[in-house]
């Protein structure tokens, strides 16, 4: 009866959740609450503020100094209420949210109960209950039971068909072969397929082609590339140490690099990977002698551990820093293999999830003695070097021969001053001699006044190692071959050569203490190296040998390395699978990949993530293997074209209807405009490109892109523009997942760049060369519009004024042209045509007349405002003739020492139509040099008027002037295959040959110095295709 | 935060597909904004966008413009007379003192050099050093309290930008009030930071950082010359007609791929964005182009005078960029010209004379066209100095001050704060805040409130973890500085 009044007046109170409210428990709703906003004081260390203990609900019912915290049954009265209420507690920070007050008032006033009856006695510290144990996360990986559809094969496709038939839907059809090909490439090699792959794959009608073709990029070397960049952004990769405004450069990080492209590309077991890098140095006998190919792969391995920004070297080696660099560390490892967020842990237990902050020292232990065992390593004392015994003797016999060397060049160096002194004493007079040897041969430092003096006085006498070349050229010279001999003897040398390697020194171990509040000056309590106990099994907490005996060195992170992969961890494999899964889809089944922790989402499908991480593990942690069921499940292979039926019932996508279209990853986007224009160079592996900033302070490479994007130096303080730009994490401490935007910045840097102008120009160049694979589609442009548009504007040759039909016959475009001129060869006079020439503002007949030629582009009017002028006094003058292809000759100037006014009004043209001026000499061909300046208006039907000067249009043309117009549909079509890897349709390639018009018609009236209009118009034309959604996305 | 995905995508539509005016849009915003409240963990948002927001409550200022003095100016020299430590120049102090430089440490009080006079209606003393900002007195509310504890540069820096001393990485205060408000500029970027042509001031580009905020949060650098944006125009080739065919071309290329992938909302959106970036083009050259600014404004900025062109320059561009819509600015000078240690007398009054008049035509300039009101002027360093003297080798005309962190002055004009005021004090030597103490935290709590954000619930999920500029940490909108 009692309790039927409670719930009546909770359901007044609260709104009608009485239901709930009967099933609150202090395990599973409260104390998650006081685990967020209050264990930090009353409970989760020894000092109690206040004597308050919340950690069962008997101490709080017993209270601390202000009297009992709760009164079961009445929350009003119930000090806890009263006290987070009025915002007294918590003291600081983030105040208890309304619907959590709610969740204690109700919890309260349904007199507090427990799940189960409390323990006698309580431990220390915060432990882990039963309900967080029961967390998803936590929970042993299982692998569950897939149910036969038969409609599809894959286990991955049964558990997400399982889900979306409860929506009454199923995945949309197989995308189309161009799609999936593109998809494969992309997502495994992050390079677009070839026009001849993409077409060699749609011809091939096997009905293993798809998977053939996974195969064949899973065994490609630049698989590693791709797949190494996931897991560099995760591991913190960075060529310099940041934390420093200086930003020292790591010079040795780049091996690391190298070995986790390796790695993947043999599809070394992860296990092994992540056994390596935690611990290579423990997984290799310890070296004597020279290092082994394996030991120096296990040592590079460990560059894992040191990516994390690091000022110690740089200025910042104290306490701070230090404890920084190894809680960056942490921080890399648990977001890696552990998908959790530790590091609030670090000063506090974790407000969420079961972490204690004595588990956070515990995980450190596992590291300290490799950072600090020995005292702290700055970044320079962290390098092994490569030198082999054999390297180091070769080196020593060459220090020997050098040395040799050298001190022979010195004896002689000796002798030859000695003499040129000697020579030299004998123009001085006898008598002095004697008193300027002494002078000489006395040590400057211990000179006399009177001999300083001396030498003073007789500058001459003062030879020296630097003067001999003055008194002994000859000598001189024999030392500086001396020099070069020693220089070239050391530089035979074998290269010394650095891996970064994180390694224990045996016998050396330091202490972990926890640090009050996480602030390194406070240490307190030694902590013993464990795992954490959450991601233990539940009945004890998976703890090793804080010193193996059987190693040299603690063994600690090697038994650390062996706990993660040992297959029982709940998190590692799920952690993996999980980021493989987001970087083919473009989000995880856990949308957090870098927490699985409460503060994190859950999984959309938890059965196929256990799936996925059990077959991981059961396939020897091959990631090949994983891509491969992945890649070709339906899932993955269907449409991601949109259909309004599945939309209506899964509007988010969240079930996998259809595949996400994906834009490309800042490396892709930049390795893809590489491959299209041509410049990409395949060569894997080495040192870093270098970037610099250019003239406008954008961080560029410092010589012209040619390397894949992995291989660009990654600057904590300089990353690349065109990558950061696209969303490229800048490395602060490494990036779980990137942020895709869609910024105006991209586009201005795709529009304006010079990296996007000269690939785009570089592409037009390429497409020149190379013929299409693909049958050109039936397109209807006519290609003749063109040839008015490529012959538009000026042209230069030579020929004759014809005055009977009053026309130009021969015309014939120069030969050869430099800097300033159009002639008939390098040399002057040419044997064919004599002087005859142009320059910008006029020119010289010579054996035949020179004529500047213009060609109309359009339909319209012309006029031209000219002055055509003759300078010298001698010869016999020049004669100009205006000749027009349409209406003859419009006028006739024989001038000689003067100038004449030329003019055409409003002459109407056709496209393609020709104004010619032509200059021939007057009786001799002596002194007729002229200039004939002004320019054409053309007035097109349409209405615009565009402008040919005459001096500003005198510009080369080269082989696109050569071009047959018919082969322009053609170059198109190659770059679309590029930038596509498919044909155009005729639409397209109407469209594109369209723009070519416009762009020659503007270009016609608008010349661009230095720039050959049709090659332009390619350029542009090419931007544009890399500036596309097509070329940026994959559908 | 109030916008996550829907939210953002919704925003793209209605300003485009359905071209619901900005009204309607925050409306929509508003109701989203309740909906994202109420669940205990934020739901983390995948792609974000600069577009305007409303708040939760009513905002007093729509922009801010900070003009950031590093190095630590001399407060007693300048903003806080102490007429007690003058009187004792020479004395030895006899508190405790934290000194940075204790190879030149000294415990000689030393008094200021320059003469301090009451200006303006409200009587503020201010020192002969600045004697444009005197002129403003009645506009500004000059904080003589403030506090970071710490005496560093950096330490002080990362904690007026960051919100957390000495902690670098997190996102500064203009990232949080472009993520929380985005910007009423459409064709610019909405947080901009001027840089001074002599290089990055101390602690570089950490001074702009969106931290673990996205990128398109972070302070978008304009350079000191030209050209003063990243790619902005293309090659004089290619600017006008050509490029706009170029446009066209590749809008049909989108528009014909857009039509095969129907609904896509993310190619819809990079459509928008090479239309949104041909405007910027044009819109970002206009703003930052002054030529068209009256003698009489650039005369006001000192623009032309050797001391103060390049200084005015950069104040006037920033008053063009908040009267078109930019959020936030700030303005830094190269290294930390603030930083007196050495040759007090005549280094202090240079960089005076370089930003004193600009900084207080800025706010003259604000006001007389009514931009006053809706945007705050912030003027101050990271820290102040000693009362003591900073002493080499007894050599009188070096002599300078060391950090402090203790106590020091800054001000902030516009937006909602009160004119011609002063709040807190230090103790009788300058020494300490002890009235009223402000710390960095409490001034970012207020800057907010007057966006309309409350510094609590601006929050960001990253790493699991809910972030917040000042971090859950003890501080307070300092509401005594507020209009009511």
């Amino acid at each position: 009866m009692l309790r039927c009044v409670q719930i009546l007046v909770l359901t007044t109170l609260h709104g009608g959740t009485a239901l709930a409210a009967a099933q609150l428990t202090y395990e599973k709703d409260i104390r998650p609450i006081l685990r967020e906003h209050c264990f930090d004081c009353h409970g989760a260390e020894k000092e109690l503020k206040g004597n308050l203990d919340l950690r069962l609900r008997r101490l709080m019912v017993k209270g601390g100094k202000s009297g009992p915290t709760i009164v079961p049954g009445n929350a009003s009265d119930s000090l806890l209420i009263q006290r987070v209420r009025d915002g007294e507690m918590p003291p600081s920070g983030k105040k208890v949210p309304a619907n959590q007050l709610t969740i204690l008032e109700r919890w309260i006033a349904a007199k507090a109960p427990t799940a189960r009856p409390e323990p006698e006695t309580i431990g220390e510290g915060l432990g882990v209950t039963a309900e967080e144990r029961q967390y998803w996360a936590f929970q042993p990986i299982r692998r569950p039971r897939v149910r036969n559809y038969p409609q599809v094969d894959s286990p991955i496709d049964a558990l997400l068909l399982e889900r979306l038939k409860e929506k009454e839907i199923s995945f949309s059809p197989e995308a189309e072969k161009l799609t999936l090909i593109r998809r494969a490439y992309f997502g495994l090699i992050g390079l677009p397929p070839s026009p001849e792959a993409v077409k060699k794959f749609q011809e091939n009608k096997s009905p293993t082609a798809y998977e053939d073709l996974i195969d064949e990029l899973l065994a490609s070397k630049h698989y590693g590339e791709r797949w190494a960049r996931h897991w560099l952004d995760i591991a913190g990769y960075a060529d310099s140490e940041g934390h420093t405004e200086r930003d020292v450069v790591r010079p040795h990080a780049w091996r690391y690099r190298d070995y986790v492209i390796g790695s993947l590309n043999n599809d070394k077991p992860f296990d092994r990977f992540i056994a390596e890098q935690l611990a290579g140095d423990e997984l290799a006998p310890q070296p004597s002698g020279d290092l082994t190919p394996q030991q120096i792969e296990l040592l590079t391995a460990t560059g894992f551990l040191r990516m994390g920004a690091d000022g110690t070297g740089s200025g910042a080696n104290d306490a701070n820093g230090q404890n920084q660099v190894i809680a960056d560390t942490l921080k890399i490892v648990s977001t890696s293999l552990l998908g959790l967020s530790v590091g609030c842990a670090q000063c506090h237990d974790h407000r969420y999830d079961p972490i204690s902050q004595k588990d956070y020292y515990h995980l450190r232990a596992i590291f300290e003695p490799a950072f600090n065992g020995a005292g702290w390593q700055p970044a320079g004392r962290r390098r092994v070097s490569l030198y082999t015994a054999a390297d180091r003797k070769a080196a020593a016999a060459i220090e020997k021969e050098a040395v040799k060397l050298s001190a022979e060049r010195n004896r002689k160096q000796k002798e030859f001053v000695a003499a040129a002194f000697e020579k030299q004493l004998t123009t001085y007079p006898k008598d002095l001699q004697p008193k300027l040897r002494a002078a000489w041969e006395t040590v400057s430092a211990k000179r006399s006044a009177e001999q300083k003096q001396l030498l003073a006085k007789h500058p001459a006498a003062n030879v020296s190692n630097g003067t001999l070349y003055q008194y002994n050229k000859k000598a001189a010279d024999e030392l500086k071959g001396y020099d070069k001999r020693i220089k070239d003897t050391r530089a035979k040398k074998p290269v010394e050569e650095f891996i970064r390697v994180f390694r224990e020194t045996p016998g050396k171990v330091s202490k972990t203490r926890l640090f009050h509040r996480g602030d390194p000056r406070q240490p307190t309590d030694e902590v013993e190296p464990a795992a954490l106990t959450i991601a233990s099994p539940p009945d004890r907490q998976f703890k090793f040998k804080s010193n193996d005996s059987n190693l040299p060195t603690t063994g600690r992170r090697l038994a650390y390395a062996r706990w993660l992969t040992s297959g029982r961890h709940p998190l590692t494999a799920r952690v993996l699978v999980n980021r493989v899964w987001q970087q083919h889809f473009g989000r995880g089944l856990v949308s957090t990949p870098d927490e699985f922790g409460k503060l994190g989402e859950e999984p959309s499908h938890p059965k196929l993530l256990d799936w996925l991480a059990d077959e991981f593990m059961a396939q020897g942690w091959s990631l090949k293997h994983l891509h491969r069921e992945i890649m070709t499940s339906k899932v993955y292979r269907q449409s991601s074209k949109f259909d309004s039926a599945r939309a209506a019932a899964d509007p988010d996508n969240q079930l996998y209807w259809r595949k996400p279209v994906a834009r490309f990853d800042a490396e892709i986007v930049r390795d893809s405009v590489l491959a299209a224009s041509g410049a990409l160079d395949p060569k894997l592996f080495g040192p870093p490109v270098a970037v610099k900033a250019d003239a406008d302070g954008q961080v560029v490479e410092a010589a012209a892109p040619t390397r894949r994007s992995i291989y660009v130096q990654v600057r904590r303080s300089q990353p690349l523009s065109m990558l950061t730009t696209f969303d490229a994490p800048v490395m602060e401490v490494n990036c779980a997942k990137r942020p895709s935007s869609t910024v105006a910045p991209q586009s201005l840097l795709m529009m304006n760049s010079q990296f996007v102008l000269n690939q785009a120009a570089q592409m037009s160049e390429r497409i020149l060369k190379e013929a299409p694979i693909n049958p050109l589609p039936a397109f209807a442009f006519d290609t003749k519009q063109l040839t008015a548009m490529l012959n538009a504007g000026w042209s230069f040759g030579y020929g004759r004024y014809t005055p009977s039909n009053q026309w130009t016959k021969p015309f014939t475009i120069f030969p050869y042209h430099d800097k300033s001129y159009w002639k008939g060869g390098a040399k002057m006079p040419d044997k064919i045509l004599g002087h005859t020439q142009l320059w910008a503002k006029g020119g010289h007949p010579g054996t035949y007349a020179a004529i500047r030629r213009w060609t109309s582009p359009s339909d319209g009017r012309v006029s031209f405002e000219g002055v055509f002028n003759h300078p010298s006094t001698n010869g016999t003058g020049v004669i100009g003739y205006l000749v027009s292809s349409r209406a003859g000759l419009h006028g006739r100037w024989a001038i000689k020492t003067k100038s004449a006014n030329t003019e055409l009004k409003d002459l109407k043209v056709k496209a393609g139509d020709t104004i010619d001026f032509i200059v021939d000499s007057n009786g001799s061909v002596t002194s007729d040099s002229f200039s004939w300046t002004g320019g054409i208006t053309l007035k097109s039907a349409t209405g615009t008027s565009s402008h040919w000067d005459v001096e500003k249009g005198f510009y080369s043309r080269d082989s696109f002037k050569s071009l047959p117009v018919q082969d322009l549909p053609k170059r198109i079509a190659r770059a679309w295959e590029l930038a596509y890897g498919r044909a155009p349709s005729a639409e397209e390639l109407d469209s594109a040959l369209e723009f070519i018009r416009r762009q020659l018609e503007y270009l016609a009236g608008h010349p661009v110095e230095k720039r050959e209009p049709l090659k332009l118009a390619m350029s542009n034309l090419c931007q544009s295709l890399l500036n596309s959604n097509e070329f940026l996305y994959v559908d | 935060m109030w916008t996550d995905e829907p939210t953002s995508r919704r925003n793209f539509l209605a300003r485009n597909a359905m071209g619901i005016g900005n009204l309607a849009l925050a409306t929509m915003l508003a109701r989203q904004n309740l909906l994202a409240t109420s669940p205990v963990k934020p739901v983390a948002a995948h792609s974000f966008d600069t577009h305007a927001r409303a708040t939760p409550s009513e905002p007093k200022a729509k922009a801010m413009i900070s003009l950031f003095m590093h190095g630590g100016p001399s407060h007693m020299d300048l903003t806080d007379p102490k007429p007690e430590l003058t009187k004792r120049h020479g004395q030895d102090y006899q508190g405790d003192i934290k000194y940075s430089f204790v190879n030149r440490a000294s415990k000689k009080l030393k008094g200021t050099q320059w003469k301090f006079q009451k200006h303006g209606q409200c009587g503020t003393e201010i020192s002969e050093l600045l004697p444009h900002t005197a002129g403003i007195v009645d506009d500004i509310c000059l904080i003589r309290s403030m506090h970071t504890g710490g005496n560093g540069h950096e330490v002080s820096i990362r904690y007026w930008h960051g919100g957390i001393a000495g902690v670098n990485g997190r996102p500064t205060m203009g990232s949080w009030l472009t993520y929380g408000l985005g910007s009423d500029a459409d064709n610019l970027p909405a947080y901009m930071v001027l840089k001074d042509p002599g290089g990055n001031p101390t602690d570089g580009p950490s001074n702009w950082s969106n931290g673990w905020l996205p990128p398109l949060f972070r302070g978008t650098v304009l350079r000191a010359k030209e050209p003063r944006i990243h790619n902005l125009t293309p090659p004089d080739y290619l600017k006008g007609e050509l490029q706009r065919q170029n446009l066209d071309f590749l809008r049909s290329l989108n528009q014909r791929h857009l039509a095969a992938n129907p609904g896509e909302r993310d190619l819809e959106a990079r459509i928008e964005s090479y239309e949104l970036a041909a405007r910027m083009q044009i819109a970002a050259t206009e703003a930052l182009d002054i030529s068209g600014e009256s003698a009489a404004t650039k005369k006001l900025y000192g623009i032309g005078e050797k001391a103060t062109d390049e200084y005015g320059k950069r104040c006037l561009i920033a008053r063009r960029l908040v009267e078109r819509g930019v959020r936030f600015v700030q303005l830094f000078l190269a290294g930390q010209p603030w930083d007196n240690h050495t040759s007090i007398a005549t280094l202090l009054p240079a960089i005076c004379a370089r930003t004193d008049q600009p900084a207080a035509a800025l706010v003259r300039d604000l006001k007389a066209r009514g931009l006053l009101d809706s945007t705050i002027v912030h003027w101050g360093g990271e820290i102040g100095r000693l009362p003591v003297t900073e002493n080499h080798s007894g050599v009188k005309a070096k002599e300078g001050r060391d950090h402090n962190g203790q106590g020091f002055s800054c001000w902030v004009a516009g937006g909602g704060f009160k004119g011609g005021m002063t709040y807190g004090e230090t103790d009788e030597f300058g020494h300490r805040a002890v009235v009223n103490k402000v710390t960095p935290n409490d001034y970012q709590a207020t800057v907010l409130h007057q966006f309309g954000l409350d510094h609590r619930k601006l929050t960001f999920q990253y790493n699991g973890q809910e972030k917040s500029l000042t971090n859950n940490r003890d501080c307070r909108v300092v509401n005594e500085l507020l209009k009511s």
